[in-house]
């Protein structure tokens, strides 16, 4: 079984995220590291090489040179091997470009499952695992709370709140992005840091793609960002404040809007 | 005579053919272990004088006075009772042998006869303590508990059975006039005062039969120490003198194997991290384990224990002990055929996790080994001076770093380290938090600047200094502190990371290893000379366990600091603080670290405190239950080590539970809430760090 | 004006539909592009029965006989009141039973008629769909919307980027724009004239690869695992006793969640030490976290900060707990939560956008 795990290196602090003055998005200023949801991607998919002999898992990330660091981290946790995708064209790229690159890296391997981390709701690139999924041509298990691999089918539990649980089912090939519910992921052996100095990590730009440098990047991207400032202070600070009905009012119209209810 | 002699020349020759292969044997398996660290050789005086305190003058026994003079007895019994071997041996030869020199004085008959009673008398109350601290009634409060009883009571026999035939013999010679002593052996006197009436050839074999009683029963006891729990006897003075000096605490050691220490970044093919098997343990861990004598003061401090908990320091010894012994045939035998033909039980001993399950087989359950808070109670009683929290941690390194098998929450613990550098995931951007709101700027060193010489010291915030809600007012506090009393002192602001002691704690040396590397390089780039912490285990890490990595700093306590500003009067606390006040010794900074004076001076020197010290402080202060990493771990098993602590400070009828590191308040704090939640403790207690007492004093505060 | 595209549903969405509606007014023409009718997906609470009648248009055909639209959320006069002018409905069981590759290939359908953009809300479901669609169409995609307005070009959408520390303007410079709605961040208003909204049926013939993905259950039974839950709600010190902590189980209830506890309510015994929520019990990555009574010290903050969104009610204004909360609510637990149960039953029995 050939799983390819989508890995993205990621600010690790809260505010670790600035523009340029070309108005792409700074992620590398301050300290970095693996995508925690995608941390758990990586645990999936090694919980799957746990049960069957034959697994292959390679680690994919599309980014800067500093992006290695993520497929370090991706193989020092088990993956087999891993591939970073590097181009002065990839820069600026939107979801959509993105996601055309990564599904000509993941075809390239050939796969069977496609793996990711769901990242939460506030992420530019939340949407890509699904666009991937369409340019692959396979269907797409997505925002998976657990996620149970087996013989010929994979199962996903999910929890959308609202006491809407479902379970969903598809057969691979697919791509399928969890969540950080799926489970803290195992903590490294430190044989496995020296396993993973002799990993290979495959340096592949857009010509080992065959992809048109006019089709990424600022220039092939379908969004433009025409602005970026900074709002002081981050989170609000609501408090709602007052008699116990009125509070109560309140909490309930943001539960609402919230879609909660 | 003749008969006599060569009677106790094989009876001789057989005991010490017998104890000769034992010890061999003995002396093979300790050496089957690794090579061990440097330095444990070094400093010739300073072992000397360990084996002259804790051996000969029994320091550490003669903390618990009753036993502790029993075995003073007992010991010195012992040693001067060597003389009356010497003479029984001199008796086979020639009938009125008596010791050159000084073979015929009177002291010596009398300190020989006063050491046989002393040693008596120190059997009965040994008998006395064993009858009232049975573990069939005290279950696990008694300190016997599951220590070997039947051979301990076989000991005591054998002792008291060298003793009454050593009178017997004496009586009988002093009647048949082939006695070395013409006065002094007064107990002796007496046993030939009432042997007199059974004449002269009772008496003359009363005295054969008595002195090859005596030396039989010697020889046979020499035998049965090398076959027992009783090797301490031998085993102790070694044990002292190649033990961790000053003692086994503070610093714990960097990871060595085969005697060097372990490149973590370039490590040896065969280099063994931490304890996997046994005989990944050193010589001086096998040494421990033979000298372990059960006696249990070790658990009757240890906070696990005492709470419930399955981790006993004794029994983790014996239990690695008797592991080691019944693997014994399988390490020592010399090749792989050897090995296949040993008996099955050896083989299935070879095949037991040393650190597993029941089910698993473990010879250490996990539970044990994780339920450590290294507060080094067990280090500091043991009177042989064994080295247990340095074992767990060692075992615990191998769990981690090979295996990767440790409770789950510390997971979250570490990844937050690696990700953050702090335990709580914050991430450096949080670190200055704790200045806001203060009447005047701290001064923060900025990217790749050198501390200005006007500043005296750099104030170590550490994690929890910078982000824990009491622990940030611990920092302010101590920094009004510095700033009233014109002490000029900068901070690293984001560029501190957590030193590393809680990861190094749960056996995570490569994190450690990590941090301290970085920790290091910050300071020495800030040209760092003097520091000032205000968290026991950054004082331990910074202290103690940097030198490791080369970063060499004068460390101060903050209660060091400040006391020694009341005393130079730069701080003068003026204002009184009227309050009933406990202290809790934080183990990294008394026990580990012996800094026990200062926070007592600072709050004595406060007007209005009334202190009173709660019954376990100092050396034997009860841990707080946040040692050793376990504050990042769950505590499911037992009572709670932190409610119990505080149950104690709460009985000492305090208003003020004061302490000097974060975590210690941290679990008092909690403990507190719940008693006051349970109605158990009274609503206006505080848990507070002895510098927010001394700036209510020297301010008003609310 | 050209048509602008809202997707309704396919989760529990009136709200949210009338806050993209609220936007797609901005654009062009509100079209609701709604699942089945009678969709049995969702709590079907406020579908007041319509008439429509409607003249087909775009290769739909014209819905004949009266029928509840909108798929249950939301019925056809509240999209009316909100702007909708038309919606597109299908009726193939596909939708039901494969709710998102069946939607994704209804958009691309209606897209073939250069919409001025397609709106989808944010949800697990509308993140998917608005992704394959935009790869469908090669079009522009653009997600954490929370505002637009019309450009000369298209729209130009506001982004909240990095938990709102950044406000992004963006805008679609290729395709049908695609925008990701977070729509609890759009105040929602009723359009001026209210419409009456034609309801078109759309036929589609699927492809197979629509019924790739299976959902095999739906179960409504209450989650026990921390872990993996959607909604928790925790009780710290301030709920009080074991008995105040039956006010966090009720809450939880309320709210389909699992019941939690700080590590102070778990020393207490008012929870077991499974439900304990902190660094050293579950760490949980909820999309609501409810917090009742707790203040929020450092290992409790270590346990939850995974959350979406975060509620808390304590006594103390200056709780750590607030730093990190979406919404406090300053109060007494034992008055605030039994009135916030109360207010939640009351909303229960209305529809869920009042039908003034």
């Amino acid at each position: 079984m050939r799983i390819v795990v989508l890995v993205k290196q990621v600010p690790s602090t809260d505010d670790g995220l600035s523009f340029a003055p070309d108005l792409t998005v700074i992620r590398d200023a301050g300290p970095c590291g693996l995508n925690a949801a995608d941390w758990c991607a990586v645990d999936q998919s090694l919980q799957v090489a746990v049960r069957r002999r034959d697994v292959q898992i390679t680690a994919v990330t599309m980014g800067p040179p500093g992006a290695a660091d993520a497929l370090r981290t991706a193989l020092v946790l088990g993956a087999d091997a891993a591939v970073h995708i590097r181009d002065e064209a990839l820069h600026g790229s939107d979801a959509l470009a993105t996601s055309r690159v990564l599904a000509a890296a993941v075809r390239r391997l050939g796969f069977d499952l496609v793996l990711c981390g769901a990242t939460s709701a506030d992420s530019g690139m939340s949407a890509v695992p699904a666009m991937v999924a369409e340019r692959l041509g396979v269907p797409a298990l997505c925002f998976a709370d657990r996620l149970l691999v087996r013989e010929r089918k994979v199962e996903i539990h999910r929890d959308d709140g609202c006491g809407d649980r479902r379970v969903f089912v598809a057969a691979p090939p697919m791509v399928i992005s969890v969540t950080e519910r799926c489970g803290e992921p195992h903590y490294p052996r430190y044989v496995s840091r020296f396993d993973a100095r002799d990993k290979p990590i495959a340096v592949w730009g857009l010509d080992t793609l065959g992809i048109d440098p006019a089709e990424v990047g600022l220039a092939g991207s379908a969004c433009v960002v025409r602005a970026a400032t900074p709002r002081s202070g981050g989170r609000p600070d609501a408090l709602a404040m007052g008699d116990p009905t009125s509070v109560a009012i309140r909490l309930a119209d943001f539960l609402a809007e919230r879609q909660f209810l | 005579m003749v008969l006599r002699l060569v009677l106790g020349l094989v009876i001789t020759a057989v005991a010490l053919a017998v104890a000769g292969r034992r010890a061999f044997l003995l002396y093979r398996l300790a050496r089957s272990g690794q090579p061990v660290e440097p330095g444990r050789t070094s400093g010739v005086g300073k072992r000397s004088e360990a084996v002259a305190t804790e051996v000969l003058g029994q320091r550490k026994l003669l903390k618990w006075t009753v036993p502790g003079v029993a075995h003073f007895a007992v010991f010195w019994g012992f040693t001067i009772l060597l003389a009356t071997i010497v003479e029984g041996f001199g008796a086979l030869f020639q009938r009125d042998f008596h010791i050159p020199l000084i073979g015929t004085q009177a002291w010596l008959g009398f300190l020989e006869d006063l050491f046989v009673v002393a040693v008596l008398a120190g059997l009965a109350v040994f008998a006395v303590l064993r009858l009232t601290q049975r573990p069939e009634r005290e279950g696990r409060r008694s300190r016997f508990y599951g220590s070997h009883l039947g051979p301990a009571w076989l000991v005591l026999f054998m002792i008291f059975n060298v003793m009454w035939t050593l009178l017997l013999y004496r009586g009988a010679q002093i009647n048949n006039g082939v006695f070395p002593y013409a006065q002094g052996a007064f107990a002796s006197e007496a046993v030939a005062r009432l042997l007199a009436p059974l004449g002269a050839t009772a008496n003359d074999v009363l005295e054969t039969a008595g002195l090859l009683a005596s030396l039989g029963i010697v020889l046979g006891f020499l035998v049965l120490v090398l076959y027992s729990k009783h090797l301490h006897i031998f085993l102790a003075p070694l044990n002292v003198a190649f033990s961790r000096r000053p003692r086994a605490l503070g610093p714990l050691l960097p990871v060595y194997s085969g005697g060097k220490e372990v490149d973590f970044e370039d490590p040896g093919e065969d280099d063994k991290i931490g304890r996997g098997v046994i005989e990944d343990f050193t010589w001086k861990g096998m040494l421990d384990f033979g000298t372990c004598t059960e006696c249990g003061r070790c658990q009757s401090q240890c906070p696990a224990w005492n709470t419930g908990k399955p981790l006993n320091p004794k029994l983790l010894i014996m239990g690695l002990r008797d592991h080691a012994m019944a693997k014994a045939p399988y390490l020592l035998a010399g090749s792989d055929e050897q090995r296949a033909a040993l008996p099955k039980d050896v083989l299935a001993e070879v095949e037991r996790p040393l650190v597993g399950t029941a089910d698993e087989g473990g010879v250490i359950d996990p539970d044990v080994l994780w339920s450590c808070v290294t507060c080094g109670a067990c280090v500091e009683q043991c009177p042989v001076d064994i080295e247990h929290v340095d074992h767990i941690v060692d075992m615990r390194r191998y769990q981690v770093l090979i295996e990767s098998q440790f409770p789950k929450e510390a997971h979250t613990l570490l990844r937050n380290l690696e990700r953050s550098g702090d335990p709580w995931g914050r991430g450096a951007q949080a670190r200055l938090e704790w200045t806001a709101g203060l009447p005047f700027d701290v001064r923060v060193l900025g990217d790749g600047q050198t501390l200005p010489a006007d500043v005296d010291h750099l104030l170590w915030v550490g994690c929890a200094g910078a982000l824990d809600e009491n622990a940030k007012k611990t920092t302010r506090a101590v920094a009004e502190l510095l700033h009233e009393a014109g002490v000029e002192f900068m901070v690293l602001g984001g560029a501190e990371t957590c030193t590393g002691d809680a990861a190094r704690r749960l056996g995570q040396e490569l994190l450690f290893q990590e941090l301290a590397k970085q920790n290091v390089e910050t300071l020495d780039a800030a040209g760092a000379k003097r520091i000032v912490v205000t968290c026991a285990h950054c004082f331990n890490a910074l202290g103690n366990e940097y030198k490791q990595l080369g970063g060499d700093y004068e460390v101060l306590h903050h209660t060091q600091l400040l006391s020694r500003l009341v005393a130079e009067n730069k701080l003068v606390p003026v204002r009184p603080v009227d309050a009933a006040v406990t202290y809790h010794d934080p183990c990294y900074l008394g026990r580990h670290n012996r800094v026990f004076a200062p926070p007592r001076d600072l709050l004595g020197g406060v007007p209005g405190v009334r202190l009173t010290e709660m019954p376990r402080n100092r050396e034997t202060s009860f841990c707080c239950g946040a040692g050793g990493a376990r504050m990042w771990m769950e505590e499911t098993i037992g009572v709670r080590i932190n409610e119990t602590r505080t149950d104690e400070a709460i009985a000492t009828g305090a208003e003020l539970i004061t302490a000097a590191c974060p975590f210690c308040i941290v679990m008092l704090t909690d403990g507190a809430a719940v008693r006051k939640q349970q109605g158990k403790a009274p609503d206006e207690l505080q848990v507070v760090d002895v510098s927010r007492v001394l700036l209510r004093s020297i301010r008003a505060v609310d | 004006m050209a048509e602008v595209l809202v997707l309704a549903g396919p989760g529990r969405a009136a709200r949210a539909t009338c806050a993209l509606l609220t936007l797609a007014r901005r654009l062009g023409t509100p079209a609701v592009v709604a699942g089945a009718p009678a969709n049995g997906t969702t709590r079907a609470r406020a579908g007041t029965p319509a008439t429509v009648t409607g003249g087909g248009k775009n290769g739909a055909t014209q819905a004949r006989t009266p029928r509840t639209v909108a798929g249950g959320p939301a019925s056809a006069a509240t999209l009316g009141r909100f702007g909708a002018k038309t919606i597109y409905a299908a009726t193939a069981p596909e939708m039901d039973e494969h709710p998102v590759a069946a939607r994704v290939e209804m958009l691309v359908r209606l897209a073939r008629h250069r919409p001025a953009a397609i709106l989808v809300a944010a949800d697990r479901d509308g993140l998917e769909i608005a992704g394959r669609v935009a790869v469908r169409l090669d079009s522009g995609f653009l997600s954490d919307v929370v505002d637009v307005t019309a450009g000369p070009d298209g729209p130009v959408a506001v982004q909240s980027v990095q938990g709102g520390a950044w406000r992004v303007e963006s805008s679609v410079v290729r395709g049908v724009p695609v925008l990701a709605v977070r729509t609890e961040h759009v105040a929602i208003t009723p359009a001026p004239a209210p419409a009456r909204p034609v309801v078109t049926t759309v036929r589609l013939t699927f492809p197979r690869s629509v019924r790739a993905v299976r959902q095999v259950a739906r179960h409504r039974a209450r989650p026990r695992d921390l872990s993996t839950a959607a909604v928790i709600v925790a009780g710290g010190r301030g709920v009080g006793s074991a008995e105040g902590f039956e006010l966090v189980r009720r809450l939880a209830a309320a709210l389909d969640g699992v019941p939690a506890g700080s590590h102070a309510a778990a020393e207490q015994g008012w929870c077991p030490p499974q439900m304990q929520v902190d660094q050293v019990g579950q760490v949980v990555h909820p999309s609501l976290y409810l917090a009742l009574g707790i203040s929020g010290s450092l290992r409790h903050r270590a346990g939850m900060r995974g959350a979406g969104t975060v509620v808390a009610i304590d006594s103390d204004p200056q709780a750590p707990i607030f730093r990190l909360s979406d919404l406090g609510a300053v109060g007494d637990v034992h008055q605030v939560v039994p009135e916030l149960l109360a207010e939640i039953e009351r909303r229960r029995a209305l529809p869920l956008i009042a039908e003034e």
